[in-house]
């Protein structure tokens, strides 16, 4: 029989052809925004598609000189780092008593935590505004850092959780003989087995943060505590009308940061999302 | 260096029973195996002693001081474990060190009971390697190290050989007997493994369903069981257990006829022999059948021999062979036949 026989350069090739080509469609609305982003505003707005729009950095000097969006991007990451930080300090010890010790309730614990993350949004939004309201925190980076702190807390947990509940109980007993209290085994045996969930853990909290839209919109009121997630809304009021290259270039510097960690621990990321599926 | 008394142990979770009424003194120095299948309470015993599990009932104690109280790791007990537990995190040398740093033993003695510890157990090169980057041979000897580094009141090992091949493991059981008469420090080891509790234990004390079927040295294990369980459990091929009738001092089963057994008991009977008590051939037969099965393995030769529906393990001569289902007749040596009560299975004397 005269089979075709592709050699095995040419199937390589045509392997990455169309690996390439998904991953090009996949990149299609990144590099649209930063085509965006860093044409004109004249050139946006025109009935026919322009291919070779004229390169400009208007959008660029407008976000830094006419807006502080310097200062929305401190609130930002102010707040998603303060909030992961009060995530892990809860976090863990909260995930190493669900993972490793035999209580009354401890799954069922375990299962009301995460049950908060499957509440709508909108029903708890109007209470936790009177809620820092009253407290005196409303347009402040503590009430955003709280708020996100919150919403990731049971995700953060669980994840943490799960590693923890693969480390061989052996271990533990080991420190134990080996004269170690419960501290000394969680500061120096458990926590650092557990690190690639903690990391992986922080970032996926860093995601929801970042992207963090509701609660933002509502607490803050001022560029005092404005995100850039937020910002971005301020884009598409007001006498200028919908300035699409500066939302488009926010949009772009607002993903790249997340982009670049998720590259770097894709492997445990993977690992984090399908927790639970084995063990759990 | 301490005398360790268990007496009416009992632990049970709800319903399920894990080990009943065990009572043991083991004397200061004394190497002890607890040996039985898996799921026999040997572990769980073990782990009564180190403090990680609590007896439901009964106490334990060293050198005449109750310990139920006491929390692990105020114990001063040393374990190793089946699957190593180093910690993966830390070098070798970290991972010997531990100990001695939750102790408190001050700075420059650690760093020379680390490398002593190395020393006795070849590690000294391996020092700064993370235990991923050793053979399963050298993480045994890095838990070993840690066991060993702070001269412990007593050394529990939990089938600390049972993941190493069996070349690996022999070379580990004579490494381990040697530091644990040179350390001259009480050891009780658990395995399911026979070779190894008769080559490494003082005295066994032989588990089965969460209670002790013998305690004894090695020899009385093997000349003198206590029942069935401990005949069947101990020796390679096992010793061959044949149920049958007693009268008159005649034994008989399918193809078995055994007499001048004594008028003290009758009734349903189990005989033991052991493959190494029987002779193939000869004048007299106490069995007789076919040939199921022959093995040379260079030094003897193991018959299987089928006497009624019965299958019988010889130790034959290394010359020894024989055509399949061929005729062939046995004698059990009289001094070491063996008699069972067949309803408890414990020992007829």
């Amino acid at each position: 029989m005269a089979t075709a026989r592709r050699s095995k350069g040419e199937s390589r090739f045509i392997r990455y052809l169309i690996l390439g080509a998904w991953a090009l469609f996949c990149l299609l609305p990144v590099i649209w925004f930063l085509s965006i982003g860093l044409r004109p505003r004249v050139e946006i707005i025109t009935p026919r598609p322009i291919y070779w729009p004229t390169f400009s950095l208007d959008a660029w000097h407008m976000i830094w000189e006419d807006w502080p969006m310097g200062k929305y991007l401190r609130n930002s990451v102010l707040a998603i780092f303060g909030s992961v930080l009060i995530d892990l300090v809860l976090a863990i010890p909260a995930a190493f008593a669900l993972s490793r010790y035999q209580f009354r309730g401890r799954d069922d614990i375990a299962f009301y935590i995460l049950s908060t993350r499957m509440m709508a949004p909108a029903i708890v939004a109007i209470p936790i505004f009177f809620l820092f309201r009253n407290a005196g925190l409303l347009d402040t980076i503590w009430a955003l850092m709280f708020v996100y702190a919150a919403i990731n807390l049971s995700v953060v947990t669980w994840i943490i959780r799960s590693y923890m509940l693969d480390i061989p109980k052996e271990l533990e007993d080991a420190a134990r003989t080996d004269g170690a209290s419960d501290l000394r085994i969680l500061w120096e045996i458990i926590i650092p087995a557990v690190l690639p969930g903690i990391i992986t853990a922080s970032v996926i909290a860093m995601i929801f943060a970042i992207n963090e839209f509701l609660f933002t919109l509502l607490i803050a009121s001022t560029p005092d505590a404005y995100t850039m997630s937020v910002a971005l809304a301020n884009f598409t009021g007001g006498s200028d009308g919908v300035i699409y290259n500066a939302i488009a270039l926010v949009a772009f510097l607002a993903f790249v940061p997340v982009f670049l960690v998720v590259v770097a621990i894709q492997k445990h990321l993977s690992r984090g999302l399908t927790m639970g599926a084995v063990k759990g | 260096m301490a005398r360790i008394e268990l007496e009416g142990i009992q632990k049970r979770w709800g319903d399920v029973w894990g080990v009943r009424d065990v009572n043991i003194d083991i004397a200061d120095e004394e190497f002890v195996v607890f040996l039985g299948p898996s799921g026999c309470g040997k572990t769980t015993t073990m782990r009564m002693i180190a403090g990680l599990e609590d007896p439901s009932e009964g106490e334990v104690r060293m050198d005449g001081e109750v310990m139920n109280e006491i929390d692990a790791r105020d114990r001063d007990v040393a374990m190793v474990f089946q699957g190593y537990a180093l910690y993966p995190n830390m070098s070798i040398y970290e991972n010997i060190r531990f100990p001695l740093r939750m102790r408190g033993v001050a700075k420059a003695e650690q760093d020379r009971l680390v490398r002593e510890a190395a020393g006795m157990t070849e590690l000294s090169e391996y020092l700064d390697r993370k235990p991923g980057a050793l053979s399963g041979g050298q993480r045994q000897r890095a838990a070993l190290a840690r066991a060993i580094v702070r001269q412990p009141q007593a050394f529990l090992m939990d089938e600390p050989l049972s993941n190493l091949d069996a070349k690996l493991r022999q070379a580990m059981r004579v490494q381990i007997k040697h530091i644990q008469r040179e350390l001259r420090i009480t050891t009780v080891y658990v395995t399911h493994d026979q070779i190894e509790a008769m080559t490494l234990a003082d005295r066994i004390v032989i588990m089965q369903s969460g209670a002790i079927q013998q305690i004894g040295t090695p020899d009385e294990i093997y000349s003198d069981p206590a029942n069935t369980f401990v005949a069947g459990f101990i020796g390679a091929p096992p010793m061959n257990l044949i149920e049958g009738t007693l009268a008159e001092g005649t034994f008989t089963a399918p193809g078995v006829t055994v007499p001048g057994l004594g008028g003290a008991h009758g009734g349903p009977v189990t005989l033991g022999v052991r493959p190494e008590d029987c002779r193939v051939g000869g004048e007299t037969s106490h069995a007789s059948g076919t040939v199921y099965g022959v093995e040379p393995t260079g030094d003897m030769t193991y018959l299987t021999l089928k006497a009624g529906d019965k299958l019988l393990e010889i130790k034959a001569p290394r010359t020894y062979r024989a055509g399949l289902d061929s005729p062939e007749t046995v004698a059990f040596d009289p001094a070491h036949i063996y008699l069972f009560d067949s309803a408890t299975g414990a020992r007829l004397r």
